[in-house]
């Protein structure tokens, strides 16, 4: 699996982030960085802890990282639910974490086959 | 600059990945400094200042977000120097209008194009490197020529005195002695409303007071002996002479230090009383600056050796001077130069000498600029400031002490890492007053006398010692603050914060308290020994003085037969179970003592009926202790009868235990006016003597 297979898989625009960072070499560097980064597991952690404040920030934060790197349909879903909690709880923010939970977990897939395939 | 080291980026951002990915943008140019919240970007600002070239600032983040950064770079001032750019997901207007109200000086929305991240930081940088050069430029220049008009005048007034033959000196004195009087009148007096600024054209202005001299002869000027009438005549009109060459320069007649040197050099020779000259002014009608540089004038004048005179010593020349010999001076001026006498001398001469260090430090500097072409004064002042951070951060670390610092604006502590680690605090502690684990450290009473301990400081006296607990991860431990109030520079001073540390004096001070216990208290009952309630007594006495006290003796009867049948174990047992009886039955303000022996003492404050009170306690102290039969017999004395102090009431007591001694023991009585001869019970009572008058009272 290519880079820009993996991009695909995840529904992410390969173009765009290589345009904006001009260098596969960094754009295969983050991505396979961003299984690492603790937002995601933040931001379960917070709703479930009822911490809307916490969860809005991570929420935030996974929007933040997913623009840097073009990665589009998880970005999408984090940014409605960043905003669906920005001033506390709301009803529809339930189902917007389930948007981003599935998504997240398509990015995370897609991510782990292009670092199994690009390790072997 | 060639030596120049790289230049620092802070970035501030939550995410780590967020972070890494600007980093690895920039740090082949440059070194990177990341912070993961608000806070600990604050943090690093405080501690690195203007070593820092860039800060990347996000807005969403715990602790404290984005925009509080800004606001404390602002109170700070931290913004004029650092620039900073904001890079968020927030593209909302509110926002980006905000950012650029707290005074950033780029936006940059996500997500980022690394080219133009990389292009606006380096633009920025070189921008704000540019603009630092130029002001540092400004900044040399002014300084300059400031030293290049003063220059000037002093090679002017030199003229002037070679003319006069009058040491080189006179000028610079003169000018020295000008500076101390003015600086110590508006200590003094808010009469005559004198900025710094003021002071310092007046000293400026000072050194062309006698520039009318050029139009007098050289043969008066210069004449050994005494001047005839004709002669002074001519003398006086160098006054008005110069005030005239200064009132038709051709430019500058508007200039504020024209205008007082006109005032220095006209009036310069006027008197308090009026009989002056030229013009006869009298009192507060003559400008102060020429009040004060006349002073000066003749105080130099005595003190220095002239061609018509020799000099005089410092006591003797302000002694003629304040004695009214050598003209008429306003009074608040000569109550000036009488305080300023003591220490004139050395000022003197010390800022002649500092005058001269300067030139030779100026002319250093200006070799060490020419031979470093690039380093200029104001970078070399940052290279130091540097310098002296890294010094000040070893030592803190090596120093094994709590060192703290505090500003009251934002509010903000920062404690030395040792210190931090071991009151189990952060080392950056934002609005401490309102963190919980911050105020258990210390308790709210202790921090408020502390706080105003050093409010009532002031910039001379800034340093205050105060003991008190604190807690050191759930250890309350005694500890000695020693901490230096900041004061602004301005004036009025402000109370800025405090910069200190704290020493743990725990042991020695336990020590100290065990010792003291060891000397207050007597080892086999534990109640306090007779030296020691003394002291306590008179204290009780000194504070409420009109109260009602009663001092009472007593000792146990038959104890010596207890000793001498039992045993001196049992006799001690005794002893111990009385002791403990009369703690029980004494109420928790009355001091009970050992006064040697079987000897106790007690002394108590009472409202009316101090019979009832006494009866109790001695009704109280008798019974039996295993075998034997406790029996006491009891002396007391009245503050309200015995006057004279405490040794006459102890005598008082001592005499009425000795009354019940004779008269039988087992009871209590009042000391009254038939004692007045007895004898002490501190000499022992032979068993069998007559007994005396009726005891029961």
């Amino acid at each position: 699996m290519t880079l820009q297979e993996c991009y695909a898989a995840m529904g992410g625009n390969y173009d765009d982030a290589i345009g904006r960072l001009r260098s596969e070499r960094l754009v295969q560097k983050f991505v396979l960085k961003f299984l690492s980064d603790g937002s995601y597991e933040l931001l379960c952690r917070s709703l479930e802890e009822k911490n809307y404040e916490e969860a809005f920030r991570a929420a935030h934060t996974i929007k933040g990282v997913c623009q840097n790197l073009s990665i589009d349909k998880l970005q999408a879903s984090s940014s409605r639910l960043c905003e669906s909690l920005r001033n506390g709880y709301t009803p529809e923010s339930d189902a917007l974490a389930e948007e981003v939970r599935a998504d997240y977990s398509q990015t995370a897939a897609a991510i782990e086959a292009f670092q199994k395939e690009s390790a072997g | 600059m060639s030596t120049e080291q790289k230049q620092k980026i802070l970035i501030v951002d939550d995410s780590e990945l967020n972070r890494a990915i600007l980093a690895d943008m920039l740090d082949d140019e440059y070194e990177i400094i990341e912070a993961e919240d608000g806070l600990q970007g604050v943090g690093l600002l405080q501690q690195r200042g203007s070593e820092i070239s860039l800060v990347l600032l996000d807005i969403v983040m715990p602790q404290m977000d984005g925009f509080g950064v800004l606001e404390v770079m602002a109170q700070n001032h931290w913004i004029e120097d650092i620039p900073v750019i904001m890079i968020s997901a927030e593209t909302g207007s509110s926002h980006i209008e905000r950012a650029y109200e707290l005074g950033v000086t780029d936006f940059i929305s996500r997500p980022f194009d690394a080219l133009i991240v990389h292009r606006r930081v380096v633009n920025t940088i070189m921008l704000y490197a540019k603009q630092k050069r130029l002001a540092n430029m400004v900044a040399d220049q002014i300084y300059e020529n400031e030293q290049r008009s003063s220059l000037l005048i002093d090679i002017l007034s030199h003229i002037v005195e070679f003319r006069n033959g009058e040491s080189g000196l006179h000028v610079l004195n003169v000018r020295t002695l000008t500076e101390l009087m003015l600086n110590h009148l508006v200590q003094k007096t808010e009469r005559y409303q004198l900025s710094p600024s003021d002071i310092s054209m007046i000293c400026t202005a000072s050194a062309l007071h006698d520039i009318g001299k050029i139009s007098i002869d050289e043969k008066i000027l210069n004449k050994p002996g005494r001047f005839t009438d004709e002669e002074f005549a001519v003398m006086k009109t160098h006054s008005m002479a110069g005030a005239e060459m200064l009132e038709n320069l051709p430019i500058h007649q508007d200039d504020p230090l024209v205008k007082v040197a006109y005032d220095i050099c006209r009036w310069h020779h006027e008197r308090w009383d009026g009989r002056g000259y030229p013009d006869g002014l009298l009192g507060d009608e003559i400008p102060i600056a020429a009040q004060i540089v006349a002073l000066a004038d003749v105080y130099d004048a005595l003190t220095s050796k002239r061609c018509y005179k020799d000099s005089f010593s410092h006591e003797k020349a302000v002694d003629m001077i304040l004695a009214g010999q050598c003209g008429a001076f306003n009074p608040l001026l000569l109550d000036c130069l009488r305080e300023l006498s003591p220490d004139l001398p050395a000022l003197m001469s010390g800022s002649n000498s500092v005058a001269q260090r300067d030139r030779r430090e100026m002319r250093n500097v200006a070799q060490e600029i020419r031979r470093h072409e690039e380093l200029t004064a104001s970078e070399r002042t940052l290279q130091l400031l540097e310098h002296e951070r890294m010094k000040y951060s070893f030592f803190a670390d090596m120093s094994k002490e709590i060192q703290f610092e505090f500003t009251v604006s934002p509010p903000m502590i920062t404690l030395s890492n040792w210190g931090a680690e071991h009151l189990g605090l952060s080392e950056i502690i934002m609005d401490p007053f309102h963190q919980p684990d911050t105020m258990n450290v210390i308790d709210p009473a202790d921090t408020q006398n502390l706080s105003d301990a050093l409010r009532s400081t002031s910039p001379d006296l800034p340093v205050v010692t105060y003991d008190c607990k604190l807690n050191y991860k759930g250890a309350w431990r005694w500890t000695q603050i020693v901490a230096r109030a900041t004061w602004s520079s301005d004036e009025p001073p402000r109370y800025t914060g405090a910069i200190g540390k704290a020493i743990d004096i725990h042991d020695s001070r336990m020590k100290l308290n065990a010792l003291e216990r060891m000397a207050s208290h007597d080892a086999l009952t534990g109640l306090l020994n007779h030296a020691y309630a003394k002291k306590r007594i008179l204290e009780r006495i000194e504070t409420r003085p009109t109260a009602s006290y009663a001092l009472v003796i007593f000792d146990l009867d038959h104890f010596k037969s207890a000793n001498d049948t039992y045993g001196h174990s049992f006799g001690d047992q005794v002893l111990v179970h009385l002791a403990e009886k009369l703690r029980q039955c004494i109420r928790g303000g009355d001091i009970a003592a050992r006064v040697g022996g079987d000897e106790f003492l007690i002394f108590l404050e009472y409202k009316d009926d101090v019979d009832a009170v006494l009866s109790r306690i001695f009704q109280s102290l008798c019974g039996r202790f295993e075998q034997f039969p406790l029996s006491v017999s009891m002396g007391a004395a009245l503050t309200a009868t015995v006057p004279g102090g405490y040794d006459a009431l102890f005598h008082a007591a001592d005499a009425a235990l000795y009354t019940v001694k004779r008269g039988g023991r087992g009871q209590y009585r009042f000391y009254d006016e038939s004692m007045r001869d007895t004898l002490s019970v501190i000499s022992p009572i032979e068993d069998g003597q007559d007994p005396g008058e009726d005891v029961l009272k």
